[in-house]
């Protein structure tokens, strides 16, 4: 391709008046992921976002035993709702799902915030048929092409959640334990619970879409910043499941780059010296 | 200040500096020497500044506490940059949303609430946006360039909170051998990025930017739970979506969207980027503000589907 001429070609173009009709299109994706995106028959429609925040009660972060019910229902009800947005405004903007969605999520000791941003997208000169719920994911457009050639399909977004106590230690143990190397297993423990409690949500979502899996887990894990003797376990992922076609095996080529950045020569090793 | 000539914006210094012959470029070495394939020519460094005052004075009724009726959208602040493709496109009348106490009690702790979009705040960001931006562009044209490309802007406050400084730079092009009349065109890409956008069939127009801003005003519900009060004695702690936040957030990302697409016309803005900003307001207000930014592109060609990917290992 003469690179030139094109560029000479679309300043032409440009001294042109623009096309009559047509409705302008937004998306965050960059060029690499819309030329890949194409090359699997999808494009881009829109941006799309989704929002919720929901209320954490006062006080359930301080005292109490077992789970934060109330915390991981709240995380759950803006996970939930975001979706849902997003979802909605995927639809209305003809699409058939989003990719490139980026998740916020943030955790104050008295509301949860959830913000999704992507692009809607849909398969070229295709709108989403009726009936058919758009698909959240929070795949990359790179994610979702290879997921698509393997014969896979995303169903939507998956995610699960727990916030646990921390048991406080008595004073004897904690004098006890003082100037020791000793696991904290209050905390150990804890971290546990939360941790099958959220995964166990995550998957019972994915069973809910009909998903054989989930892909592109992301998880997030520690103490409450605010509350000490509080932990939490976060898991989102893309529940897929394999297309009618079944699973498409890729047989990747092997590439050996050379241009690899790294300095594999110095020049004081001419002289016997160690690099 | 001398400036270059009637009706122009740039001091007379430059017009003189960007005749004589030497060029300059923020480019990177990578994205200019993707330069050369494409027949792009960096002929000079070019910026644009402008520090604005927000003004409150078209603010309306809706700025007081618990505002009936809001601002009506009908923006103040005025002197936009005109048919710039930075103005600020807001609802016919404005986002407003009224909250009114759910407990039908009048007093200092049971107040109404309101949501409401402030089109003085971004009819300003368009003007200093703009004015920045026609800045650039007159030094661009000023240097014989058809195009800008690698456009940075940024916009931060200055000693003074309501004064914010824009900036937009980037480095102005010539194509060689292009004898036409085209409009001046302007792109955030630059290097490979740019020279993919070419062969895939789009030409940049212009850069596009926006901005949203929500005034949120708790009612009494509202700032009762976002203080963590959800639940009673009675009924325990329960926690529910805080509607009036979360359509407050909404607004906002959806206003932006909705200014942006507004300059679009039939082209498509390419690789936007969204960004959110939030902050207290005296008495338990919060502005939420959101930019959009991205590449107005459009096709000069009929798209070539490219051929599917070949998956490949690095063995490095």
């Amino acid at each position: 391709m003469d690179l030139r001429a094109e560029v000479r070609r679309a300043m032409a173009a440009l001294g042109q008046p623009p096309p009559r009709g047509g409705r302008g299109a937004t998306s965050d994706l960059s060029i690499d992921e819309a030329l890949l995106l194409h090359s699997v028959g999808w494009e881009p429609v829109e941006l799309v976002t989704g929002v919720s925040v929901t209320s954490v009660p006062w006080g359930v972060w301080t005292w109490g035993q077992g789970e934060i019910a109330a915390a991981s229902s709240a995380y759950a009800k803006a996970m939930a709702g975001a979706a849902a947005r997003m979802g909605d405004e995927c639809a209305r903007a003809g699409g058939l799902g989003t990719v490139g969605v980026r998740i916020s999520v943030e955790i104050h000791p008295y509301h949860i915030e959830v913000a999704l941003v992507g692009s809607a997208v849909r398969p070229v000169g295709k709108s989403a048929g009726r009936g058919r719920a758009p698909f959240v994911s929070d795949l990359s457009a790179r994610d979702f092409c290879l997921l698509h050639s393997s014969g896979w399909e995303p169903l939507g977004l998956a995610f699960g959640a727990s916030f646990v106590y921390a048991p406080r230690r008595t004073a004897l143990t904690t004098f006890g334990q003082a100037g020791q190397n000793v696991e904290l297993t209050n905390f150990t423990q804890a971290m546990y619970q939360a941790r099958e409690l959220a995964m166990e949500r995550m998957q019972r979502a994915a069973l809910a879409w009909g998903a054989g899996g989930v892909v592109s887990v992301v998880m997030g894990q520690g103490p409450m910043a605010f509350a000490a003797h509080a932990v939490g376990f976060t898991a989102w992922g893309t529940a897929v499941r394999v297309g009618p076609d079944g699973h498409r095996h890729l047989e990747p080529t092997m590439v050996v780059p050379l241009d690899d950045a790294a300095v594999m020569f110095q020049a004081s090793s001419l002289r016997g010296e160690d690099a | 200040m001398t400036l270059a000539g009637p009706g122009s914006d740039l001091p007379e210094a430059a017009g003189q500096r960007l005749g004589t012959g030497a060029w300059s470029s923020g480019l990177s070495v990578a994205d200019f020497a993707a330069c050369g394939p494409m027949g792009l020519r960096p002929v000079a460094l070019v910026q644009g500044f402008c520090a604005m005052q927000w003004g409150w004075y078209a603010a309306g009724p809706g700025l007081t506490r618990g505002g009936w009726g809001g601002p009506g959208g009908a923006g103040g602040g005025g002197g936009g940059p005109g048919p710039a493709p930075y103005a600020a496109a807001t609802e016919s009348r404005g986002y407003n949303e009224s909250w009114p106490c759910p407990h039908g009690i009048a007093s200092l702790e049971h107040r109404w609430g309101s949501n409401y979009e402030q089109p003085w705040v971004e009819s300003a960001w368009s003007q200093g946006f703009g004015s920045a931006y026609r800045r650039m562009v007159e030094e661009a044209e000023q240097a014989g360039a058809h195009g800008i490309i690698d456009v940075v802007d940024d916009a931060s406050y200055m000693t003074e909170q309501s004064v914010v400084e824009f900036h937009v730079t980037g480095t102005a092009v010539a194509v060689e051998d292009h004898e036409g009349q085209a409009p001046l065109w302007s792109t955030y890409l630059a290097g490979q990025r740019l020279a993919k956008l070419f062969e895939a069939g789009m030409a940049p127009v212009s850069v596009a930017a926006g901005l949203s801003s929500v005034m949120m005003w708790p009612n009494c519900q509202t700032e009762y739970l976002l203080g963590g009060g959800g639940g009673s004695m009675w009924v325990g702690p329960y926690q529910d979506e805080i509607t009036q936040v979360t359509n407050a957030e909404t607004a906002a990302r959806r206003l932006v969207r909705a200014a942006v697409s507004a300059q679009l016309g039939p082209d498509i803005l390419h690789g936007a980027r969204f960004s959110v900003s939030r902050r207290a307001a005296g008495g338990g207000g919060h502005v939420i503000e959101c930019t959009l930014r991205g590449t107005r592109v459009r096709h000069f060609k009929d798209f070539d589907p490219l051929p599917p990917p070949t998956p490949t290992v690095r063995l490095s």
